[in-house]
């Protein structure tokens, strides 16, 4: 049988420098509201010698992920490769993925007269939505399908430093223990990761 | 940079002065960090502010602005009191040093706390830091620049870098970060009013030798000029040109300034607004040649004789571009110009069409060189390939003559057989470097990756320090010393720059008579390029090698001197370490020292200013506020403050607030608290414009083009002061006054 | 058409280079987008985890017994213990004035979209989510609102005769006689136990839900607000999370007794919603289920 690739997002909070650089060509690859982060740059600890860092945050796409669990609507499909994607024809835009999401990564754009949240929207890792791949239709929803085209997401294409990187879990965790490695310090798991993938 | 952004990988330590590549450099400062993970690289940053450079430093001094020079003293003390300074290399290849370690000597580390701030034992861990883990590169950008003292400063660290033996080495080198992608190459260009392109400077040797490559006559070129002197003086600079207008100084100048063309300038990017702006409506006219509205067309109060000519943008033209690192890149068109822009080039040739001198303008492309002369070979023209054609026939100095459009075409189509850290390329490219950096001294040349590099031989980029200033000073050799040697030279040590007169001599070859008749005068001017032809058989570059001059008998100050800057918050130190005199006819402007700094304003105006760049901004961020994305991460101007500072004047966070400048200037913005600048001072970004003194300029746009973010400008508080030699604004130290609004 | 609306709008944007100054939205200082939500990412095995577990092993459980389980105790309940009937004939007591009925029918009407919509959104799967169910997230909204309304002088309105007294205890340890057909004086006075259970349970319960509804609703907190009510060491996300399962939870217990209100006013006491309507209740019924009121009124009357 077939190996899927396992799917992974990491960001190195030794590289990051918050030069937005993901955030912004996130945005434009797929067209996205102004309000919509997808993907965010969130610095800590600002100005503090020594405690400063930078890290960019979007969906894990984590195993078993919670917010397919909550959905009230299962609107949420995994893919083989482990890419957590959803149906926005079925979203009702209730929050609870936001709620269950241990990294913020659900987004919902202002809706309607009453300012109600309208369908959730998140990083699909340039995976594309249920429709057609490479459709019109596709691209509205959910923006670009560049794993379809053999492509590595917009985010980390563009990452300046490399802090940003996305792949098969196995590739991932060879450059990180790469990186490590070349400094001594041995590996580490990265921050966040024993939340998202089991 | 002397070396290149990859090469940066191969340091054991890297200092950074004044600038922060992690913003300014994001692509570049991936090269740091990896120093940092595979030769576990210390990372040294010394700079007023804690900057995100800082936040991944190793090391880090919160200095006080404009006292680089003590704390390099300071360094210099301790590196020559423990040994770590590299004699040897010093004898060879430095002159003056001695001056140097004199003044050394009486920078103790105490006396660099008091005047730096920085504490003696932070400076001892620095240096032992830096001078011990070899080889250290040294990075400086504006913050090292933009002082009274400035061409002091960037004098200062190269010393700092030759004492240690750094230069010419590996990871190692003098590495300044420019900032935009061909800031470089306007430099090598020469858009600046006191050199011809590739600076030749403006004696009449220098324009006679660029009439004849342009192929028209020196006397037509001099007509051109009011009288023939202004020729030969240096013209106004962008830092004071203002003063041409309104004469509040004493100009010396044929005429004052009654017309403005801008292309390829944020005007706001200078400091002065509040005059800029007198300036702009005293003006006659105004044109501007950008894609995006400059802010001089909205600044102005003038309603009529402003023009703005669209302009394309670098995706719609062609040409080569250079690099931080002296390296050229080819840029392709992506599209053709849109709606009604122009290309630059384009709008020029409209220009000297109709000033009636569009033929010498672009006669130079159709010309080549024929025995050692340069003649009209064509009827036409291809833009831009035979203008970087007539680029590489002419600069010598910075050795152009490789750079051919079709070498660097073909880098820029294979980028992928290039090395990240060598830059060496391979296959059809192999020996060659990615760009040919420049000096690339003939067709074949690979280009030198690292500049003064004598462990490579010269064929491979090697070379020693350019042979400048004659061969002796005051009975004093200036020539390199015999262990200086290039690598495979045939030429031992030092030697002087190559001229028709000695190369016979230096090189101990016979030319023929033939080759006599062609041969330029010297390597500067030889169209002929058999100096450099043979200068490279003999394993040595035409410039000669000398001694890296210390001590520069022609500079206001002979060695590096502290200044004080001329608004200091060390008032008892200004006494101490008093700056200039008023200098009279800087760039046909008189310029204020000693007159401005003998003032005490360090009691109305207690805070220190301090402006910088924002990753999502270039520049006066005419482009970037145009974007609804990026202005979302920095939608508003904004002034970081220290809570501690704040709470003196009741300030909270998102508060708006006034800045006043000693000048009287003030702008109101927003505070935003950070612990990444001191409680003696305030940040500013200096991206906005679109707000003048708390008035909303918004309506000076012209219809629908008002950009998402409009702000003040950090540029109008920014205070009076210009370096001595070059005259760029002293924005990175000054004083401000704060209040609640 | 609503969901196209916002990427023509980018699209239109992104073609037409006009802008309008400051239009572009300030990076707003939520706590879902601060560097609290790095810090809170350990967090998650609190509230975030407790809410998975809530929602996916609970949830529709508990609702469905609500929803099936309640109705089928009163189906029960009437068909062997059966109605009360009283007489309605005879004298009549204006029991509610005009004012305290629009405030109660506001309420209601509240209640009336607020219940079938929020069971539309737990189920949302079965009716196949999408536009439907954001239709009914609307109707909820509005449902909120109208309870908002009524919540205050609803509160205000009945709170004298909602404070508890001895015989409620008497009350409740008969279960109201609800389970005897016998007929006989129950002790209660304008309201009884039961009702007034469903009054605090509306007070205390409705505040929350109103209160936990609007966080959901707004979703963004101001940091400063936090740290005004000294919530530094909650996350704004987990405030979300323990509003949504307090909302749930607590929606569990008053859509119980939301039927039950239904059950006696609709079914248990014939004609009894017909006193919300005109106001008036019987006197027998008064006799029988409010005696203590009964006897006051009656003392009253013969004092005049």
């Amino acid at each position: 049988m077939y190996e899927y690739a396992r799917m992974k997002f990491y960001c190195d909070e030794n590289r990051c420098i918050e030069c937005n650089a993901c955030t912004i060509a996130c945005a434009e690859a797929h067209e996205l509201p102004v309000g919509i982060n997808r993907r965010k740059v969130i610095t800590l600890n600002e100005g503090i010698e020594g405690k400063e860092f930078s890290t960019s945050i979007a969906c894990m796409h984590c195993t078993d992920a919670p917010c397919s669990q909550v959905c009230p609507v299962e609107c949420f499909y995994i893919r083989e490769d482990g890419i957590v994607l959803h149906d926005k024809d079925k979203c009702i835009g209730c929050g609870y993925c936001l709620y269950a999401c241990p990294f913020g990564a659900p987004q919902f754009p202002k809706d309607g007269a009453f300012g109600i949240r309208g369908k959730m929207d998140k990083c699909t890792l340039c995976a594309g939505g249920p429709l057609p791949t490479n459709s019109i239709e596709e691209f509205e929803l959910y923006g670009q399908n560049r794993i379809a085209e053999g492509k590595v997401p917009m985010c980390a294409a563009v990452c300046s430093t490399n802090a940003l990187i996305v792949g098969d879990a196995d590739s991932v965790a060879e450059i990180i223990r790469a990186r490590n490695a070349a400094k001594g310090k041995g590996t580490s798991s990265p921050y966040g990761w024993d939340i998202a993938y089991k | 940079m002397t070396n290149h952004l990859g090469d940066i990988q191969n340091s054991k330590a890297i200092i950074i002065f004044g600038a922060n590549p992690a913003v300014n450099h994001p692509v570049g400062f991936k090269h740091i960090l990896k120093a940092k993970e595979r030769n576990n690289a210390i990372l040294i940053v010394i700079d007023p502010r804690f900057t995100k450079t800082a936040a991944k430093a190793d090391l880090y001094a919160n200095i006080r602005q404009g006292t680089d020079i003590p704390f390099m003293y300071g360094m210099l003390h301790l590196i020559f009191k423990h040994g770590w300074h590299d004699p040897e290399f010093i004898k060879n290849r430095v002159f003056g040093m001695d001056h140097v370690i004199e003044e050394a000597k009486k920078w103790t580390p105490e006396k660099v706390e008091d005047v730096t701030g920085v504490s003696a034992d932070l400076l001892y861990k620095i240096t032992k830091a830096y001078a011990t883990n070899k080889p250290g590169t040294l990075l400086w950008a504006m913050g090292l620049t933009q002082h009274t003292i400035g061409s002091s400063n960037t004098r200062m660290a190269p010393i700092l870098q030759l004492a240690l033996g750094n230069m010419g080495k590996f990871g190692g080198g003098c590495n300044i970060l420019r900032g935009h992608d061909n800031v470089q190459g306007a430099t090598d260009m020469c858009c600046l009013s006191h050199t011809l392109p590739g600076y030749y400077g403006l004696s009449e040797g220098s324009w006679k030798y660029f009439a004849h490559n342009w192929g028209v006559d020196f006397n037509w070129l001099q007509n051109r000029f009011a009288d023939k002197k202004w020729m030969h003086t240096k013209g106004f600079s962008l830092a004071k040109w203002w003063q041409g207008v309104l004469q509040e100084e004493k100009i010396y100048s044929s005429s004052p300034i009654r017309a403005l063309w801008i292309q390829g300038n944020g005007i706001t990017s200078i400091a002065q607004q509040v005059k800029v702006q007198q300036a702009l409506d005293k003006l006659d006219l105004i044109v501007i040649a950008e894609p995006f509205v400059n802010e001089a067309a909205v600044l102005t109060n003038k309603k009529d004789n402003v023009y703005i000519l669209p302009t394309a943008s670098q995706f719609e033209c062609e040409g080569s571009v250079t690099a931080t690192n002296r390296s050229a890149q080819w840029r392709s068109k992506v599209v053709d110009p849109l709606y009604e822009s122009k290309t630059d080039e384009e709008i020029l040739f409209l220009f000297a069409k109709q000033f009636g001198f569009y033929d010498e303008l672009v006669r130079g492309m159709m010309m080549g060189v024929k025995d050692g002369k340069a003649v009209k070979v064509k009827n036409s023209f291809k833009w831009p390939e035979d203008a970087t054609r007539e680029i590489a026939r002419i600069i010598k100095t910075i050795g152009l003559t490789g750079w051919t459009p079709e070498r660097l075409k073909k880098h820029q189509q294979n980028w992928h057989m290039f090395d990240e850290v060598t830059l060496k390329g391979i296959g059809p490219m192999k020996g060659e470097y990615y760009g040919l950096p420049w000096p690339c001294w003939t067709e074949t040349h690979p280009g030198s990756p690292v500049l003064y590099n004598i462990d490579i031989p010269v064929n491979e980029g090697g070379m020693g320090f350019r042979a400048r200033f004659g061969v002796e000073y005051k009975g004093e050799n200036l020539l390199a010393g015999d262990r200086a040697t290039i690598k495979n030279a045939k030429v031992k040590g030092g030697y002087p720059e190559l001229t028709k007169d000695n190369i016979e001599k230096v090189l101990g070859i016979k030319l023929s008579s033939k080759e006599k008749e062609i041969m330029g005068k010297n390597w500067k001017v030889d169209l002929s390029g058999l100096i450099a032809k043979y200068a490279l058989k003999a394993g040595i570059a035409p410039y000669g090698n000398a001694k890296a001059r210390a001590y520069v008998w022609t500079f206001p100050d002979k060695i590096p001197l502290h200044r004080e800057p001329l608004h200091t918050p060390r008032f008892d130190l200004a006494k101490k370490y008093p700056t200039y005199s008023d200098k009279k006819n800087h760039y046909r402007v008189d310029t204020k020292y000693i007159s401005i700094q003998q003032k005490d304003y360090s009691k109305e105006f207690p805070i220190m200013l301090v402006t910088g760049r924002l990753v999502m901004y270039s520049g006066a961020g005419v482009i970037e506020r145009n974007s609804k994305y990026l202005v979302q991460l920095s939608p508003e101007m904004y002034a970081d403050i220290n809570p501690e500072l704040a709470y003196k004047y009741n300030i909270k966070d998102g508060d708006m607030i006034w800045i006043h400048s000693p000048e009287g200037a003030k702008i109101k913005v927003k505070a935003r608290f950070t612990y990444s600048v001191a409680p003696d001072r305030i940040f500013l970004p200096f991206h906005f414009a679109g707000v003048m003194q708390g008035k909303d300029l918004s309506e000076n746009y012209p219809e629908g083009l008002v950009p998402y973010a409009i702000g003040e400008s950090a540029n109008t508080v920014t205070n009076y002061g210009y370096d001595i030699v070059t005259q760029i604004p002293e924005t990175k130290a000054g004083l401000v006054r704060i209040e609640k609004a | 058409m609503k969901k196209l609306l916002p990427f023509i709008g980018t699209i239109l944007l992104a073609n037409v280079p006009l802008a309008e100054p400051n239009k572009a939205p300030i990076n707003s200082s939520s706590a879902l987008n601060s560097p609290q939500l790095v810090e809170s990412i350990p967090g998650w095995h609190k509230f975030g985890a407790l809410f998975v577990y809530i929602q996916t092993h609970w949830i529709n459980i508990l609702f469905l017994i609500v929803l099936l389980a309640i109705p089928t105790i009163f189906f029960l309940h009437y068909k062997v213990i059966g109605p009360k009937v009283f007489s309605h004939k005879g004298k009549k007591f204006l029991i509610f004035p005009p004012w305290q009925r629009v405030v109660h029918w506001i309420a209601a009407a509240g209640f009336i979209l607020l219940v079938p919509t929020g069971f539309l959104i737990i189920y949302a799967k079965f009716f196949g989510g999408g536009s439907f169910i954001v239709f009914a997230r609307y109707l909820h909204l509005i449902g909120a609102i109208l309870f908002a309304i009524a919540f205050i002088p609803m509160t205000l309105m009945w709170f004298k005769e909602m404070l508890p007294q001895i015989w409620d205890i008497k009350w409740l340890l008969m279960l109201g006689g609800y389970l005897s057909k016998e007929k006989k004086e129950i002790p209660a006075a304008k309201f009884n136990a039961g009702q007034k259970m469903w009054y605090w349970i509306i007070v205390f319960g409705g505040f929350l839900m109103l209160l936990t509804g609007l966080l959901l609703y707004l979703r963004d907190f101001n940091i400063a607000l936090l740290s005004t009510f000294n919530l530094n060491n909650l996350f704004g996300i987990d405030i979300l999370r323990i509003s949504i399962i307090v909302h749930l939870l607590l929606a569990v217990i008053i859509v119980t007794f939301f039927f039950t209100h239904l059950y006696m006013s609709i079914f248990a006491i014939k004609g009894a919603i017909a006193s919300m309507i005109d106001g008036y209740k019987s006197e027998d019924e008064l006799k029988h289920l409010h005696s203590i009121f009964y006897k006051k009124l009656i003392n009253k009357e013969e004092k005049f």
